[in-house]
């Protein structure tokens, strides 16, 4: 051991160093993706026994349970924790959440507590003093970022332009507090990743049913469940409410699942069927089997003539050409498959359910794709049957129902291009879905002017495409953004370019109150509550808005006297029945959730009947049969449709029938000069029209194991998956010459048609490394988001390194094994922790409605050699 | 009236549920602080056929538990024994670390904690069972892959488990002898046979055979890594 390791070693142990306010640090993503000053060398410390230590056991009879809701990923789980001495220990599912039913948590929730105790947490307020991306930081205190935040927005607020208050989020599961925020000081830009995430998918079932942006199969009683796309074995959106339910379907009732995905995902790999289509094809594969199913008569004629606006008759004449053999020359199934499965699928009528998500609507065609797919369920009508394919009433956090605290704040009136781009008008028409991968370029071309930018719960440097480029070009630029406040729960590749940290609580020690659709057919709601106090001084980010809304001038700053985020999730809990508690809330803090299992289930919402007292005064449509009432508003809507003379409810669409046909999709496209016939035809990808040989489509996908930017900080999750390997079609790959572990230089290009910056050129390169794979389709590649870190400590960055106590974040833990256990390190043989696609995907946003075709992206490769060093 | 009999705990795990979720394996890590590089738990996948025809298939594997554990005899200190209640466990107040009960078990299923120089693998988390809880890899799994129970328990899952399939079930590696009471049900026994082979002998992590991108490999015989020959070589320096 050479002395200086000694030195080293000494000063680690029991020595807790703090940043005192004003001291300065440098953070910086250097060659070894460490931060200067305090990390080692890469020489692993010899077996380090502590004489006496002892290993650690759970003591769950001095534990306490709390319950509340996971967010490691969006799925929206509730859990309880287990704590000891004021650390969670343990985390598991919550039986009481209907979706989740027992103790069930995945890999993800599972590793939550270790997000808490990671030694690389930011845990002091922190303001930039060297220029923007140097990473040089001082402390500061809580009041100084506080007063600084608030100056800077009571400026845009006193020059009138409110709206120059960004507030850029992702999964955050604040929305009403941050509303509240955003109102009071009467800004609307708030930016989002919904374009980036779920858009299409969300639309597609708002065309139709009107009532729901997200379905929910009664997956335990489906008999056949036709997946175009999802992966929900493995990525959250569904997740383990879905898999828990098909399993039980699958092995205990006998259920058929067939997967459509053009890459062997876990949920491919296990299912009855695998096909892999040519990507994007998936809604001419859909309509072909809606030709069969109509032709075949295996079709659910009552449904089509009286709950849709386009009958069997104008539905057979316009399938007409949409032949199975016609969508196996586009798809590369063959034509038998695609026969065989649509009747299979229309013979378990109506307890069967077709759905989709990222595989079949991240594309440039995929708001159809989906349309297609959702349609196959009211041929055979499954809409809202038993096994089939249902939807909830109460999904979304309801102002009327959950009140926030008062006084309320008026809605901010502002319209900018930066939350409203005008070239897409489906994006906001339901609920605010915004097209969050061009704000970057239209701060750039000054569409939208930016003084005081707040991040929350995003990394787009990793997360958006050209993030490594255009996001943090921007990012970076202080002409465009003059003031970019990050909070976040570490040192991330967002605050690496703001100009205050925030540290934020974990969701492990923060509260707010939470909803999703139930697949058990019933309104919910659950509370996330903080279990254990934040590590040092982090604080939730949404106490850090009420903190800073006070600062404001009093017409703003009145908003903010309830208190606390605790008191703004209490007032929320007003209307919750108290059960067997002293209060709403109290009931939530007991058990986490709020349900009447009582309830029958909400099947065939569209056939309640409208109560006498609801018909007063409203107006049958002759032609139509659609009921109207006049609102307080004055203007008048339609609340539900006759059918065989009883007013029923419907769906929640124009026609108050399942939409087939969307005239308002075809009046919004106008807006754009984009002309389409309202159905869900068939449109074909330009970028993918006579593809040469030589090119391929890459496309990205999601761990079982990770989400976005949020968990490859997490050690147990990037133990299990570090590296990102580019998967490649086996027989290709010995046409080319490539076996596992060869690298290759992977060219992308620009989009074409109707999106933007739709040149077709050359967009970037990156070299990485191929696994070769019979688990692909072969004009495929993939490449997993998730990972490729260069800054967030050394779980993220692959880097194994001994640590002292850090000012500025925690002390070094007692037992730090990610000082001589990160195998994948590079600089011990490992694999390193891979390589940020996104950085090389073009924004390409699909036309009218905005959704990142994130599965377009049209690529070469050539082989090279493995590059000295991996940025 | 049945007297109470003291419990004999089993599992068998139900590999066509199986989703390769990891949610055992990293809860396991969790509840036992198990050092990055070592497992208790641990999911194994295996890609098979050709394109189109691919399947995916996965093996959760754990401590066997075995009747006749070859840990049990390779231990210098009789640090090693095994319960009435059909758990293999290791007393960390006489374990001097040196690790021959690893080199000897065939299912990779013992490490040396590095800091506390004991040997460790998974106990059925007796520690949860004392509190009435079951093991924490049996609790979280969405797919009730693993069933745990008493076997001496009529009702229990386990017992109920193997009445239902009793035919259906094989234990890993049958040909080292060593009795697991850990069972497997698979509809593909040629499947588990390949699978089987990930599991390393006389170590308890290999990169090779977990690594994304070796799902659709098999070798019998381990390359030698970085931190095996590091591991060996601490091992002989603890040993001289």
């Amino acid at each position: 051991m050479s002395a200086d390791r000694r030195e080293f070693i000494k000063r680690g142990i029991g020595a807790l160093a703090t940043l005192a306010v004003g001291e300065v640090i440098l953070l910086t993503p250097g060659e070894a993706g460490a931060v200067k000053n305090f990390w080692g060398s890469h020489v692993a410390r010899p077996n380090a026994t502590k004489k006496g230590f002892k290993r650690v056991v759970n003591d769950y009879s001095r534990a306490t349970k709390v319950k509340s809701v996971c967010l490691n990923c969006s799925t929206v789980c509730g859990i309880e924790g287990f704590v000891i001495d004021n650390k969670v220990v343990k985390v598991r599912g919550n039986p009481e959440d209907p979706n989740v039913g027992s103790f069930m948590a995945c890999a993800k929730g599972q590793s939550g507590p270790t997000i808490n105790d990671y030694p690389e947490r930011v845990l002091f307020p922190l303001k930039r003093v060297g220029k923007r991306g140097e990473g040089l930081w001082k402390r500061i205190t809580w009041d100084e970022a506080y007063d600084e935040i608030a100056q800077r927005i009571q400026k845009c607020i006193d020059e009138k332009v409110p709206e120059q208050v960004a507030f850029q989020q992702g999964r955050s599961r604040i929305a009403a507090e941050t509303a509240h925020f955003m109102n009071a000081i009467g800004s609307n830009t708030i930016l989002n990743h919904r374009a980036l995430c779920s858009l299409n998918k969300r639309a597609a079932n708002y065309i139709s049913l009107g009532e729901t942006d997200w379905e929910s199969v009664d997956a335990e009683n489906c008999k056949y469940f036709l997946n175009f796309g999802s992966n929900f074995y493995e990525a959250h959106q569904g997740g383990f409410h879905l898999l828990k339910r098909v399993i039980k379907a699958r092995y205990d009732h006998g259920a058929k699942l067939v997967t459509f995905d053009v890459r062997l995902s876990n949920t491919a790999g296990r299912s009855d069927d695998w096909f892999a289509p040519f990507p994007g094809t998936e809604g001419a594969i859909a309509l072909a089997m809606a030709h069969v199913i109509m032709n075949a008569g295996q079709y659910d004629k009552e449904f089509l003539k009286k709950w849709t606006n386009f009958g069997p008759e104008q539905l057979l004449a316009w399938l007409k050409p949409y032949t199975p053999e016609w969508a196996a020359k586009l798809s590369g199934l063959e034509a038998k498959d695609i026969k065989r499965v649509a009747l299979e699928f229309a013979a378990q009528r109506p307890a069967v359910a077709a759905f989709t998500n990222r595989g079949s609507m991240a594309h440039y065609n995929g708001l159809n794709n989906d349309r297609a797919v959702i349609m196959l369920n009211a041929i055979v009508g499954s809409i809202g049957r038993v096994g089939g394919y249902c939807y909830g009433e109460l999904e979304k956090l309801d102002a009327a129902i959950f009140p926030p605290p008062e006084p309320q704040p008026p809605a901010a009136k502002t319209r900018t291009d930066l939350e409203d781009p005008p070239e897409w008008p489906i994006a906001n028409r339901w609920q605010k879905m915004k097209v969050g991968q061009i704000v970057y370029d239209y701060i750039k071309r000054g569409r939208g002017k930016v003084q005081v930018y707040l991040s929350y719960t995003v990394g787009s440097p990793m997360t958006w495409p050209e993030g490594r480029s255009l996001a943090v070009e921007v990012l970076s630029d202080e002409k465009l953004i003059p003031f970019h406040a990050c909070s976040d729960v570490v040192y991330s590749e967002m605050a690496h370019y703001a100009d205050m940290i925030l540290p934020d609580a974990t969701y492990l020690e923060r509260w707010g109150l939470d909803i999703r659709n139930n697949l058990e057919l019933r309104p919910y709601v659950t509370l996330r509550q903080a279990m254990v106090k934040p590590a040092g001084e982090a604080r939730s980010f949404a106490d850090s808005m009420f903190d800073i809304g006070r600062r404001l001038a009093p017409n703003a700053a009145k908003y903010f006297e309830f208190g606390s985020h605790v008191d703004f999730v209490k007032s929320q809990c007003a209307n919750i029945p108290k059960g067997d508690s002293a209060s709403g809330f109290e009931y939530m803090q007991k058990h986490g959730v709020y349900t009447d299992m009582t309830l029958p289930k909400g099947y065939e919402i569209f056939m309640k009947a409208i109560k006498a007292d609801q018909l007063e005064g409203a107006r049958v449509d002759d032609k139509t049969q659609v009921i109207y009432r006049t609102g307080k508003d004055g203007k008048e809507k339609p609340i539900g449709v006759m059918v065989d003379g009883i007013a029923r409810r419907g769906f929640a669409t124009p026609s108050r029938k399942f939409e087939i046909h969307c005239p308002e999709v075809t009046k919004l496209s106008a807006k754009v000069g984009i002309e389409v016939d309202g159905l869900p035809s068939y449109i074909p990808i330009p970028s993918h029209e006579n593809l040469p040989s030589e090119r391929f489509v890459l496309t990205t996908f999601k761990w079982n194991v990770h989400t976005q930017a949020r968990t490859a900080t997490q050690k147990y999750l990037s133990e299990i998956v570090h590296d990102n390997p580019m998967w490649i079609n086996a027989g290709v790959a010995k046409k080319l010459g490539l076996k596992t572990g060869d690298w290759v230089e992977v060219t992308t290009f620009r989009p074409k048609g109707h999106t933007y910056e739709a040149t077709g050129e050359m967009l970037g390169s990156a070299k990485i490394p191929v696994f070769v794979t019979e688990g692909i389709h072969p004009r495929v590649l993939a490449v997993s988001n998730s990972v490729g870190y260069f800054v967030a400590g050394r779980a993220a960055t692959g880097k194994q390194t001994i640590r002292d106590d850090f000012p500025g974040y925690g002390p070094t833990p007692k037992n730090d094994d990610l000082s001589q256990h990160v195998w994948w390190d590079p600089a011990r043989g490992g694999r390193g922790n891979g390589y940020n696609i996104n950085a090389v995907l073009p924004i390409q946003p699909s036309p009218v409605s905005g959704m990142q075709a994130w599965y377009d992206t049209v690529c070469e490769i050539r082989k090279t050699e493995k590059p000295a060093t991996r940025v | 009236m049945a007297l109470p009999t003291k419990p004999k705990y089993s599992m068998a795990l139900d590999l066509e549920r199986c989703t390769g979720c990891h949610a055992c394996s990293v809860a396991c890590k969790v509840e036992n602080h198990v050092p990055l590089g070592h497992f208790r738990t641990k999911v194994y996948y295996l890609d098979e056929g050709k394109f189109p025809k691919t399947t995916r298939n996965f093996l959760p594997t754990l401590c066997m538990q075995c009747e006749d554990a070859p840990c049990l005899k390779a231990c210098p200190t009789s640090s090693i024994s095994k319960g009435s209640d059909g758990i293999v466990r290791i007393n960390a107040n006489t374990c001097d670390g040196i690790g021959c009960c690893e080199d000897a078990c065939p299912y990779g299923a013992i490490y040396i904690d590095p800091v506390a120089n004991v040997a460790d693998k998974c106990d059925f988390c007796t520690h949860r069972l004392e509190q009435g809880m079951q093991p924490a890899c049996v609790e979280t799994c969405p797919a009730d892959v693993l069933v745990f129970g008493d076997l001496n328990d009529p009702e229990s899952p386990i017992s109920k488990f193997k009445a239902k399939h009793g035919s259906q079930l094989s234990v890993l590696k049958e040909k080292e002898r060593t009795k697991p009471s850990v069972m497997y049900r698979s509809k593909n026994p040629a499947t588990l046979a390949k699978l089987e082979k990930k599991v390393p002998k006389g170590r308890n992590h290999d990169p090779f055979s977990y690594e994304i991108d070796t799902w659709a490999q098999m070798e019998s015989q381990f390359s030698p890594t970085n931190q095996e020959r590091e591991h060996q070589a601490a091992k002989k320096g603890d040993k001289a």
